[in-house]
């Protein structure tokens, strides 16, 4: 009972960060129907932007506000560089540029920070355990947990109170009429994109802190797919709740199953899930069926 | 018309799409400062084609001016981006009731405000509420999935929101009811006296248009075939024909006498 109270619970922990990078994901998504796959690369940049920011000296938590910083700057880059040009043009097209993206800042990163494993230090996180009523959770994952909660509340709180945050959902909603009230889609877009860096970004850290950080890191923002998918592609809350499942379910299976299948449970539970979910709500749990009106 | 002075002129335009198709082939339009003027014309005549090149949103379609001009103003905006002509006061209400479905009433006349000082945007929402009382108690509601009556009210509303100098109204009517297209046009023609917001008018329903606007023109395949006092217009034999349905008499036609295919319409030389 304990060991499966202890797994739910590092379970939805590390479901706050997927969330996190998920969030990204479905805002590019949501913006431009572009289903951005460099979205693993920008989780490691961000781990990496925090980690040498981490090692100049700064506190942990700066370190973080400098990622959002810098995340915000690259992303506006991106979509001015690699992305203005190509409004307008086949959606595939634009996807397939991410994956160019995505294979040009894995060069980056590993050309600025090497391939070997680097691990932040002194470690951010004390390695004792915190004890809450029976249950111990590791201080990393309590923290990341929360970190990730409160960012997550911030970018809600953006789309449903801010100007811009409205005008970002409006142009998700019908681009032409936005355009018609004065909406710069170029703005949404660069915002979309340097929110998406940011809270990726942050994700990354928190990742980074869990299992060190190399180049796996970026694959973790790929496992994020199923979350996103499950959540419903342009579905901010859904983006939560899945990443929460997906976290849940991987530690269950890989606690539970592992022993059956050993290997690689742990990676494939969150796709084999999504495959089977998907054919019975194929718009994942709060994604938009067009509303008809009859 | 020449002694009003006019917010808009379009001045000869020619507007192509994806360069080689020939949209507008000559369009010429002034609209008088708060003044109401209707656009009529048949389907793919190039009405809408005509506001968009107004509002900036060909460039979103691959279109173009290639040829005349547009001032607004004082301004040549013909070959401005969409959001900064929005920004010097013309908005267009694109047809078919385009509301951001799954953002509620309110949130999409905030949209509608983005370009507003934080400040006003308060007193905008109570003007459309005013004017638009209705949406007042569907503020909360999903904008998808109120009726369509109030799904145009909320995109008048919206366009009212970015503190328009000039409306683009494309198609009000479309697929309403007669009692609502009636409420409409009324709040429109008090937009127009009341806060002196001038109007350019596409419609398909002549009669309701010549009602409304007191200057039309009438448009057919790419070119303004006709323009007059809306008085006049009405009592033109040919529009009487082709857009009123009346017969010389003025009473209403029998579809045995049509033959719309023999009758040459005498504009067209």
């Amino acid at each position: 009972m304990e060991l499966f109270l202890m797994t739910i619970t590092t379970g939805i922990m590390v479901g706050g960060i997927y969330a996190l990078v998920a969030l990204g994901w479905v805002l590019i998504y949501k913006c431009s129907g572009v289903l951005n796959l460099a979205m693993g690369e920008l989780t490691l940049i961000g781990a990496y932007v925090t980690y040498s920011l981490y090692e100049a000296g700064l506190p942990f938590i700066v370190a973080v506000l400098g990622t959002l910083a810098v995340g915000i700057v690259l992303g506006f880059l991106c979509e001015r560089i690699f992305l203005d040009k190509l409004i307008g043009e086949p959606i595939l097209s634009v996807i397939m540029v991410t994956v160019g993206m995505s294979f040009f800042f894995k060069g980056v990163v590993q050309f600025i920070w090497g391939s070997d494993t680097r691990v932040f230090d002194p470690p951010v996180f004390s390695l004792h355990p915190i004890e809450i009523g029976f249950l111990r959770v590791s201080s990393v994952y309590l923290w990341s947990f929360i970190l990730s909660i409160v960012l997550l509340l911030i970018f809600v709180a953006f789309f449903k109170y801010t100007r811009w945050g409205l005008s970002m959902q409006a142009t998700a909603d019908d681009e032409t009429a936005a355009l018609s009230l004065g909406v710069s889609a170029r703005f949404v877009y660069a915002a979309a994109w340097a929110i998406a860096f940011m809270s990726a970004g942050v994700g990354g850290a928190l990742l980074g802190n869990i299992n060190g950080i190399n180049i796996s890191v970026g694959y973790l923002g790929l496992l994020v797919l199923p979350a996103v998918v499950l959540g419903g592609l342009n579905s901010v809350p859904g983006a939560i709740a899945g990443g929460i499942i997906i976290g849940l379910l991987q530690n269950l299976g890989g606690t539970y199953l592992d022993q059956y299948f050993p290997g690689g449970v742990k990676e494939i539970m969150p796709f084999a899930f999504m495959a089977v979910f998907l054919l019975f709500k194929p718009y994942g749990l709060w994604g938009w069926e067009r509303i008809e009106r009859v | 018309m020449d002694t009003v002075e006019s917010i808009l002129k379009i001045n000869n335009i020619e507007v192509k799409y994806h360069e080689v198709i020939l949209v507008l082939k000559g369009v010429s339009i002034e609209v008088p400062r708060a003044g109401i003027v209707a656009l009529l014309g048949a389907n793919g005549a190039g009405k809408s084609t005509t506001l968009k090149a107004i509002s900036g949103l060909l460039g979103t379609e691959d279109g173009e001016v290639t040829d005349g001009a547009i001032e607004y103003e004082g301004r040549l905006i013909h070959h401005e981006r969409a959001a900064n002509i929005a920004r010097w006061g013309i908005v267009q209400v694109i047809e078919g009731r385009r509301v951001f479905e799954h953002l509620t009433v309110e949130e999409n006349l905030k949209v509608g405000a983005h370009l507003r000082k934080t400040g006003s945007v308060k007193e905008g929402l109570e003007l459309v509420y005013h004017y638009f009382p209705r949406l007042r108690q569907k503020r909360n509601e999903t904008a998808g999935l109120v009726s369509g009556g109030e799904q145009q009210m909320t995109v008048v509303g919206r366009a009212l929101m970015t503190e328009p100098k000039l409306v683009l109204l494309d198609e009000p009517s479309m697929g309403l009811a007669p009692m609502l297209i009636h409420e409409i046009f009324n709040i429109i023609t008090k937009l127009n006296k009341e806060e002196h917001i001038s109007i350019l008018l596409v419609e398909q329903n002549a009669k309701l248009a010549l009602n409304v606007a007191p200057y039309a023109y009438v448009m057919e395949t790419g070119r303004i075939v006709m323009d007059d006092n809306s008085e006049k217009l009405s009592q033109n034999e040919d529009i009487k024909d082709f857009y009123l349905g009346l017969t010389d008499k003025g009473g209403k036609k029998s579809f045995r006498d049509v033959k719309h295919y023999k009758r040459r319409k005498r504009w067209l030389s």
